[in-house]
């Protein structure tokens, strides 16, 4: 089940990228597509007690690449994080950092910097104190760990703060001080368990920012848990998407958002989710159809392939971006029965039926579009057929998996 | 229930009522409570005669009997009370001024002395006329007379006797000597004579063969020649062997139980404790050869029935008095109580009065045997009390002056070194008269005679007050401090209970006490003597500067004070911060058994800990130090030097300090956060320095208020210092509070000298409080 590819390093990844993240004054960074792996889990089972929380999970991560690990409560990402740290021991199973089985290692040995979700900064000791401790732990000369410290400080505006204790900051402030007390160990690695939780919204979206520019200035490794989505796609390069301590599906974000593996991968990126609906295949003039729920929309062939066959019972999944009104163009699907509108100012979402007493539907509409919908309008509707997903009913497996 | 003290509140009707149901309810308790109280009073039955006594078991019986017979004679009810031994001093002498204790009391007769000074007898006048002078034994008739009047009716004398065991000595020694001898040809472990060297009542009988005494009558007089030769013969018989050393009473029974002591010298109550399954035979105390065969002459004791002022006005107390001592009743208590009994008439009329002498061994009285065989010369109680009876005949009273009670302690002190050795007898009974003068010097006296001025005390108090009030002032010109007040009225209310028992029990005391340490003198004479028993204290008592750190000063004591606190924190703190961190680690699986096991030295009461290791460090039979030979080591006499007695109280009160702090150290453990723990581990540290340089920082905080707290207990740790080593060797283990309480209770009862010390003590502990109170600054105050 590993989808271990180097692929989803390849250049489209990239340029997708620079698409969402690049700012003007952040030079990108081409990578050559051979590149080292930084770190490596392989076959790690983990359980606590009589729970298992990891059942066979493979990672990979390589030099300088940014990887996240995303999922719900409970899927065995922190705990994952915390055997790569080193804070936790895998029942089996080996994990390698640059090449080195560091599986029996303690933390200390294995040159990884953490960032936690509480921040866990030394409550006694000043900012200064905090950014020198691992530094002089590990016997730094004095005006090394001095310029580490500025440089960490400058880069992360903490020089008002270096004479400050943890109780004298805000949450923000607290977690830049976390992030420049890893910054300045330079590890292998940099490891980020749920950072931003803790924080307020608009706080979030700024630090979110600043991680990615800082994880692009310094060249660094970073394997980051979160289980906001948003997070994931706006700051991976690499997706792990986890669910029940397995790896659902692994590989760049776009290509995680525009092709899920499965049911779960599909409902579990994009906002509003996606819609998923019992339904059936048919063939309509050498071209098949997927219906369910009101909805008869028109599927690629290519993509599906031999999978297609009428009268086969799918899950269709479709999700409100892509579905819009048909005067827009694309395939018409059907009319949605508006019962109720989100106006989210830029946009707005219409949930309705497509058919009477069926499964609500949500469909995008963009500001002006939405001045005239009300409850009760009447909307035909179009979705284009690369952007009809199908799953196996009960495995939930993409169709074209 | 809230008291609602802030008018103009509209108060609902319902609120009212509660109100005045809730004082009702109040009021009607309390008058039920007093009602029953005077009901009790009008209720109880009419006593009679009352007639106290410190009496259990036999002695009991055999008086209750005795008074059984008075009241079918006379028809006058007697109402006994048996009051506990150590209690009985006290109540009477708070009962009987107050119109409110016995009529008749019986009392070991070496009080009478401070009973006189308290006024809590009478002469005895009819119930002891000169008619009845040959009734009782001289010594006893001597014992309760003061200045030739007699104040008390004997009734039963206790002295110390030999006694022997048969199947070693088949007869009794002829003299000390004699025992001696026998050292070698007994076996191993088996000493000739055993006794408890250390105590100066045992030692007396040896002090009066060489002619030697404790009191002259006005003053100490265990110095001079006789008694040096004495306390010589006394190291000597523990040198060579013939006697244990540190034998304490509890160990004589034993040694005597099981075989392992040939004689002992005890008195009547070893009877009761052996029991039955003891054979022995009790004879006179022998002679003394070097002593120019001077008999060995133990203190006597004697019980006597006292009348008290309120037994002075009515005539059936002395009728009762007398009847206790009479012939029946002596024969009573004699045969029933097992006491001997001072009147003589039992004695004469032995033989036909006592029951069939002989056979068995021990068991009780009035059963002849069947098959009477000649008996082995073993002891029933009737031959053992009249061998006590013998042996009376030879004692010599104690003195009843209230000095006399001062020349115990420097007089065991003075035996005690010389029986360690550490110096030779004529340097330690001098210094053993030195300090009885020192003890006994009136202090304050100014040299004309006149008490001296209260001005210096009314300037000081003055001070005290117009400080209080300026720092009163200042509160209230803060700023809403008028607002604040009215606003806390409610707290008030709810606080002023609690507040007002603390204030009559701790704070009142408080000042009772400070008010006492202006005052000097016993407890029947006080004089208020100003400051100076504070001056005495720390220009300790007028020696040299020289010697104020020498021993014996209230400087050395600090000294030590102060090390005995440091080093106990030390040790506590430590231990408590590895047993701390040990029991927090999650995989210690018996967490829970190590934690009761660890928290029962707490849970033990430290007096109980306190005499446990007592017994411990003894130097022949304790624990220590058989282990001590058993590793090859030489057993070490725990008591003798300062080093190591020093170190016997700290192991005891490690032991019994360790579980406070390891407990605080555990909750405070749980506050720290994992992850930062978790952080530190990643940063590189090891568990080691994780713990140094995290952990210890972060439980700062919590254990400065425990070190605080610690450190004020071991400072006052009163149990372990007096029960342990009883501030041997010779005073030098002694804290700041065991010499108070030696001051007041052992030296002349100087109380008001022993509250200046207290006083001294909250001093220096206030000080210290604040000094480590400061310790703890915020630290992020730079910004």
């Amino acid at each position: 089940m590993s989808q271990a590819t180097p692929h989803a390093l390849g250049p489209e990844a990239i340029s997708g990228k620079t698409t969402l993240t690049a700012t003007p004054f952040v030079e990108p960074v081409v990578r050559s597509p051979t590149r080292a792996l930084r770190c490596e889990a392989r076959g790690i089972h983990k359980s606590f007690g009589q729970t298992r929380i990891l059942k066979g999970v493979d990672l990979t991560i390589a030099e300088g690449s940014f990887a996240v690990l995303v999922g719900p409560s409970g899927c065995g990402k922190s705990t994952l994080l915390r055997l790569v740290a080193g804070l936790e021991s895998a029942d089996t199973g080996k994990i390698l950092l640059a090449n080195k089985d560091v599986t029996r290692l303690p933390p200390r040995d294995r040159d990884v910097a953490m960032v936690f979700q509480s921040y866990a900064l030394y409550p006694h000791l000043t900012v200064r104190e905090n950014l020198r401790f691992g530094l002089e732990l590990r016997k730094t000369p004095a005006a090394e760990i001095a310029s580490r410290i500025a440089e960490a400080s400058a880069m992360l505006g903490l020089d008002a703060l270096l004479d400050r204790l943890p109780k004298q900051l805000s949450g923000g402030q607290r977690q830049r001080v976390a992030m420049g007390r890893a910054i300045v160990r330079r590890p292998q690695i940099f490891l980020f368990d749920e950072p931003l939780s803790n924080l307020d919204a608009a706080l979030r979206a700024e630090v979110r920012v600043e991680i990615r520019r800082l994880h692009d200035k310094l060249n660094a490794t970073t394997l980051y848990v979160t289980h906001d989505q948003v997070e994931a796609m706006t700051l991976a390069d690499t997706l792990w998407v986890l669910n029940g301590g397995t790896v659902e599906q692994s590989g760049a974000p776009l290509e995680v958002y525009e092709r899920p593996r499965t049911a779960f991968v599909a409902t579990f990126l994009g906002s509003p989710k996606m819609t998923m609906i019992e339904g059936v295949l048919t063939r309509e003039n050498g071209r098949f159809f997927a219906s369910g729920g009101g909805l008869h929309a028109r599927v690629d062939d290519d993509r599906f392939g031999s999978h297609l066959e009428p009268g086969r019972s799918v899950t269709i999944g479709v999700r409100p971006h892509d579905l819009g009104l048909a005067k827009h163009g694309g395939d018409p699907v059907g009319e949605l029965k508006v019962e109720l509108v989100e106006a989210l100012g830029s946009e707005a979402f219409a949930h309705g039926w497509l058919r009477a007493s069926g499964p609500t539907f949500i469909a995008r509409l963009s500001a002006d579009d939405a001045r005239s919908v009300h409850s009760g309008s009447v909307l035909p509707l179009s979705v284009a057929p690369s952007r009809v997903h199908l799953f196996d009913p009960h495995t939930g497996v993409a169709l074209d998996a | 229930m809230i008291l609602r003290l802030s008018p103009g509140r509209s108060r609902s009707p319902w609120a009212a009522f509660r109100f005045a149901a809730f004082a009702s309810f109040i009021a009607a308790w309390v008058a039920s409570s007093l009602g029953f109280a005077s009901l009790a009073g009008c209720s109880e039955p009419p006593r009679g005669l009352v007639l106290w006594h410190a009496y259990r078991g036999a002695e009991q019986q055999a008086l209750e009997s005795v008074a059984r017979d008075f009241t079918a004679q006379t028809g006058t009810l007697v109402t006994l009370l048996a009051v506990p031994y150590d209690a009985y001093a006290a109540k009477l002498e708070a009962a009987i001024p107050r119109d409110n204790g016995p009529d008749v009391f019986i009392s070991p007769h070496e009080r009478l002395g401070s009973y006189l000074a308290n006024r809590l007898v009478v002469p005895a006048n009819e119930a002891f006329p000169d008619s009845d002078l040959a009734r009782y034994m001289q010594a006893a008739t001597k014992a309760v007379s003061v200045e030739g009047r007699r104040y008390a009716v004997p009734l039963a004398s206790k002295c110390v006797a030999l006694y022997i065991n048969p199947a070693i000595l088949h007869t009794a020694p002829e003299s000390l000597e004699e025992l001696e001898r026998l050292k070698g040809s007994l076996g191993p472990s088996v000493f000739p004579i055993a006794y408890e060297a250390q105590s100066v009542y045992f030692h007396a009988g040896i002090l009066h063969a060489f002619g030697g005494q404790l009191f002259d009558g006005t003053t100490y007089a265990m110095v001079g020649p006789a008694a040096e030769q004495a306390a010589s013969k006394a190291r000597s018989l523990i040198a060579s062997g013939v006697v244990p050393p540190e034998p304490s009473g509890d160990l004589v029974k034993q040694l005597f139980a099981s075989g392992k002591a040939a004689a002992v010298i005890s008195g009547p109550w070893l009877a009761s404790d052996l029991g039955d399954s003891v054979p022995y035979r009790v004879v006179p105390l022998p002679r003394i050869e070097s002593a120019a065969n001077e008999k060995m002459r133990p203190f006597l004791t004697v019980d006597g029935a006292f009348i008290t002022p309120l037994g002075d006005r009515k005539p059936e107390a002395r009728q009762l008095a007398r009847f206790l001592g009479s012939h029946e009743s002596a024969i009573t208590r004699r045969d029933v109580g097992k006491q001997d009994v001072a009147t003589e008439s039992a004695w004469s009329a032995a033989s036909s009065d006592a029951p069939a002498a002989a056979s068995g061994d021990g068991t009780g009285t009035g059963t002849a045997s069947a098959n009477a065989n000649p008996p082995p010369p073993v002891a029933t109680t009737a031959a053992m009390l009249a061998a006590f009876h013998a042996a009376a005949s030879e004692a010599i009273p104690m003195p009843t002056s209230v000095a006399m009670r001062a020349t115990w302690v420097p007089a065991e002190q003075a035996l005690r070194k010389v029986l360690r050795g550490e110096s030779a007898p004529k340097a330690a009974l001098d210094e053993g008269l030195a300090r009885y003068t020192d003890i006994m010097r009136p202090i304050g006296e100014t040299p004309s005679g006149q008490a001296p001025s209260p001005l210096p005390i009314v300037f000081v108090i003055g001070l005290l007050l117009l400080a209080a009030a300026a720092y009163a002032v200042r509160r209230a010109r803060q700023p809403y401090f008028a607002q604040e007040l009215k606003a806390s009225i409610p707290a008030y209310a709810y606080v002023a209970h609690s507040a007002l028992t603390i204030f009559v029990l701790v704070v009142l005391p408080l000042f009772a006490g400070a008010a006492l340490s202006f005052f000097a003198g016993t407890r029947e004479s006080p004089r208020f003597v100003g400051f100076a028993n504070y001056i005495e204290i720390l220009s300790v008592r007028g020696r040299p500067v020289a010697e104020w750190l020498t021993h014996g000063s209230f400087y050395f004591t600090l000294a030590v004070t102060v090390l005995w606190t440091v080093v106990n924190i030390a040790a506590h703190v430590s231990i408590g911060l590895v047993l701390g961190t040990l029991l927090a680690r999650p995989w210690l699986k018996l967490r829970a058994v190590y934690r009761v096991l660890l928290i029962v030295p707490w849970a033990v009461p430290s007096y109980v800990t306190a005499l446990a290791w007592k017994g411990m460090f003894h130097r022949q039979f304790g624990a220590v130090n058989a282990i001590l030979v058993a590793c090859g080591v030489e057993p070490i006499s725990w008591f003798a030097k300062f080093s190591t007695a020093f170190a016997a109280n700290l192991a005891t009160n490690i032991w019994l300090g360790f579980p406070f702090m390891m407990v605080v150290v555990m909750g405070a453990l749980t506050s720290i956060p994992s992850d930062v723990l978790e952080a530190a581990a990643v940063d590189g540290a090891t568990r080691g320095q994780t713990f140094r340089l995290v952990t210890l920082p972060l439980l700062k905080p919590t254990l400065l208020p425990a070190v605080v707290l610690g450190s004020v207990w071991t400072f006052n740790m009163f149990n372990v210092v007096f029960l342990v080593s009883s501030g041997e060797p010779d005073g030098a283990t002694d804290i700041l509070v065991s010499e108070a309480y030696r001051w007041a209770f052992a030296r002349n009862a100087q109380l008001g000298y022993a509250a200046a010390y207290a006083v001294i003590i909250f001093g220096i502990l206030a000080l210290m409080t604040r000094t480590l109170g400061k310790l703890s600054p915020d630290k992020g105050a730079k910004t």
